[in-house]
């Protein structure tokens, strides 16, 4: 009914290949736009930016870096976490060096640095594959980490090894540091995700996207139709490391405020990759789906009891949380082993089928 | 639509008293953590505090006559979940006690802007000490460069000069919490001609410091100083018995001090030392108090009443309600907010006759704020582990605060000029 493909003619190729060819899809994200740009800012309290609208944006840039990698080129990378803290470090190392940089510019920059540190950690992608690659892979973020901890030139030789985010202006208004606005803060995370994600739908949908997938699928044949694997997978590990490193500086500039080298630990890593799996490997609405489910849930989970009245020790919350959240990934992973993003295209299916299922 | 308008009169009625009741309350949540990888030295601590403001509510019907909402919002030590907390919290809180070096580096930029003062009994930054730089932190009674200094003291028998051409070891976590004496240490090595060996332990390798103590081993240090945390504190405790160093070169900080931790040695840890800021008084009037009213009512959770961390989690508590106390008494008002507790925290006046009323005597050393000094000074004794217990090894010890000061006013001034603009109290005088 609601999505009722009826009447949608389609009389070139063109159209037919258009982003949107289903006119409701079209609707549908204009829908969730206008809350992002317009609603959620209105409606919004600091808490809720803080803890879901900002981090949850974040998280899922950070995944959809991960994405590019592991879902669309099929290279396995347990390293996410180091890169984002490229991003974070380089980032820091610019505003300070450069105290008139643009901040934007800054955070647009310093995906750079990790671009050109993920496409060096990549390189042993061209002869390992898979499990092999995963380890190498983990060998950058155990390297990076130590790094960002014994190079104390990278925190300003601060006596606690902490790098902290002083405020920066752009244009008279402070968009990062402890005096920027919620409200600026999101604005500026919001419109960096929106860019990069609508770079990167293209991107998929393009040559280069076509290549990953052929690479993903199967590289041997991959290469005899004339696919050039090293240009792929590097191409792949670039774009992947600067989508992750311009995460890892909004993560710290526009949220955190603050970073210690163990913040972009192992587990951050696993973090992120846990969303693209649950969201669902090789797409771009899953990271988004994915990052409410592990980053989003756990806040509003925790906010229910006070909610409704219901008076709960703050230490049990917790040991529910957890338990909580780790049922519904099992959940969800039985239910839709290709993740939340494939879940959403079935619902799509029947509802473009409904009322008359064949 | 008759049966919903008498239910919404009867919710009215019902929630009409419940909110005039709630506004006669101060809310003074704690950040704390019972789950995670240092919940065996977060429970004790978290269990003193709460059963402390339980006991005030109810034997005395709070502070001033206002119960106090002493609610845990817990963060399992994790930076994200801490921040989560705070901002959950930050609208009615009084104050935030962060209880993790990294949330209260996170929320310190903050405070300033929404005004709410940070009270990090014993940890945090230590530059927080320079109360006119950072007008919202306070880290009474004793930041962690003058446990250092006190540890100094104890080590070299008063005089810092004999530990000259002697090798001390720093074993510390790596991490902002376990660099932050470094400075200190670097400054009394060049002073005093004693060599540092500053040996880090990674967080993954808390539970595996097999490379750690083979270094140590091999170097030979005459002292091996500890500033560990949760997991760390154990472990390097039973490598330590492993590797047959002498406990009674091994002292640690006052967060190493954990009874559990040298239960698990027992006789091997006789002779470690840890510095404290508290000392556990089983005898104390205020812990009949506690039994009676708290646990002997079942209102506690608490293990071990006589361990160091439960009885430091009182004190702590203490410190939170002779501040709302004092803020109550410089204001007239009974339910205080954010900037009037800071007031009650930057004129907290904690004598050994107070000490006898609140039935705590000996169980921190008095102390006194003011706006340059938020830290208090308590000074701090040496406890030493006799194979069962901890017992009193030494006098209250004092910083050196010729030391310490300068070093303190640098790196505040740093702070603010790196986080500029930064506001400075410029009524305050300076320390030194």
């Amino acid at each position: 009914m609601l999505y009722r493909i009826a009447g949608q003619f389609k009389t070139n190729y063109r159209a037919d290949q258009a982003l949107f060819p289903v006119s409701q899809d079209a609707w549908l994200l204009g829908l969730i736009l206008i809350c992002a740009w317009v609603a959620f800012p209105l409606t919004a309290s600091e808490f809720t930016f803080q803890t879901l609208l900002i981090p949850i944006l974040i998280y899922s840039l950070a995944a959809l870096g991960l994405n590019i990698l592991t879902g669309y080129a099929g290279q396995l990378s347990l390293g996410t976490g180091a890169f984002m803290g490229v991003g974070a470090y380089a980032c820091y190392k610019l505003l300070t060096i450069f105290p008139w940089m643009n901040p934007v510019v800054a955070i647009l920059l310093s995906g750079l640095f990790s671009a050109g540190i993920g496409v060096v950690f990549g390189i042993p992608s061209l002869r390992i594959k898979g499990f092999y690659l995963a380890i190498a892979t983990l060998a950058a973020q155990f390297f990076l980490i130590w790094l960002f901890e014994k190079w104390a030139w990278l925190y300003n030789y601060n006596t606690s090894g902490a790098i902290q985010v002083p405020n920066v202006d752009m244009w008279g208004i402070t968009i990062a540091g402890p005096l920027a606005s919620s409200t600026t803060q999101y604005y500026v995370v919001l419109a960096i995700v929106t860019l990069i994600t609508l770079l990167c739908i293209n991107l998929t949908r393009g040559n280069l996207g076509r290549m990953w997938k052929a690479t993903r699928d199967m590289d041997i044949a991959a290469e005899l139709i004339g696919i050039n694997l090293m240009k792929s997978k590097l191409m792949a590990f670039a774009v992947s490391s600067y989508i992750v490193g311009v995460a890892g500086a909004l993560f710290v500039f526009l949220w955190r405020g603050a970073a210690e080298p163990n913040l972009f630990d192992i587990t951050l890593s696993f973090q992120i990759l846990f969303i693209a799996i649950i969201g669902g490997l090789g797409s771009i609405l899953g990271n988004y789906l994915g990052a409410i489910l592990i980053v989003g849930l756990p806040v509003v989970l925790n906010s229910l009891p006070e909610l409704l009245g219901v008076e709960i020790k703050s230490a049990t919350l917790e040991h529910l949380n957890i338990m909580i959240i780790g049922s519904l990934i099992v959940f969800f992973l039985i239910v839709e082993p290709h993740g939340l993003a494939r879940l959403w295209g079935l619902i799509r299916e029947k509802l473009i089928k409904w009322p008359f299922p064949h | 639509m008759h049966r919903f308008t008498t239910l919404a009169v009867a919710a009215s009625l019902a929630l009409g008293p419940a909110t005039s009741v709630l506004a006669q309350e101060i809310y003074a949540p704690n950040l704390a953590y019972r789950t995670g990888p240092f919940a065996s030295t977060g429970i004790p601590l978290m269990d003193g505090q709460a059963d402390y403001m339980t006991l005030l509510n109810d034997r005395d019907g709070g502070i001033g006559g206002v119960t106090v909402d002493f609610e845990e919002c817990e963060t399992g030590y994790s930076t994200e979940k801490g921040v989560e907390c705070y901002e959950r919290t930050k609208s009615d809180a009084i104050v935030t006690q962060p209880w993790s070096t990294g949330i209260t580096l996170q929320v310190l930029p903050q405070t300033n802007t929404d005004q709410i003062p940070i009270l990090a009994p014993g940890y945090g930054f230590s530059p927080m000490q320079d109360g006119r730089v950072f007008q919202w932190a306070f880290n009474p009674p004793a930041s962690y460069w003058e446990g250092h200094s006190m540890i100094a003291q104890a080590i070299s028998d008063g005089d810092l000069d004999n530990l000259a051409g002697k090798k001390i070891a720093f074993l510390h976590l790596d991490h902002p919490f376990g660099k932050e004496p470094i400075p200190l240490w670097e400054a009394m090595a060049a002073e005093h001609g004693f060599e540092l060996l500053p040996i880090p332990v990674g967080i993954p390798q808390m539970q595996n410091q097999s490379a750690q103590w083979l270094q140590i081993r091999r170097e030979r240090p005459d002292f091996v100083v500890m500033q560990g945390w949760g997991a760390m504190n154990a472990t390097a405790l039973q490598e330590a018995a492993k590797t047959r160093y002498p406990m009674d070169q091994f002292v640690g900080i006052w967060w190493a001090g954990h009874d559990a931790d040298l239960k698990l040695l027992g006789e091997e840890g006789t002779g470690y030392r840890s510095i404290s800021w508290s000392i556990p008084q089983p005898d104390a009037p205020i812990m009949a108090d506690l039994q009676q009213y708290v646990i002997g009512a079942g209102k506690s959770q608490a293990e071990d009443v006589n361990s160091v961390f439960y009885q430091r989690g009182l004190v702590i508590s203490m410190i939170l309600a002779e501040a709302i106390r004092t803020a109550q008494e410089i204001h007239g008002v009974a339910e205080i907010d954010g900037p009037m507790l800071r007031d009650g925290l930057a004129n907290l006046n904690i004598t050994d006759e107070r000490l006898a009323e609140l039935g705590m005597t000996g169980m921190v050393a008095p102390f006194a704020t003011a706006c340059n000094n938020h830290t208090g000074s308590a000074g701090a004794w040496m406890l030493r582990w006799d194979g069962e217990k901890f017992v009193q090894d030494s006098d209250l010890l004092q910083g050196d605060a010729d030391l310490i000061a300068p070093l303190v006013e640098a790196a505040a001034a740093k702070y603010a000029e790196d986080n500029a603009p930064w506001p400075v109290d410029e009524t305050c005088d300076p320390q030194s």
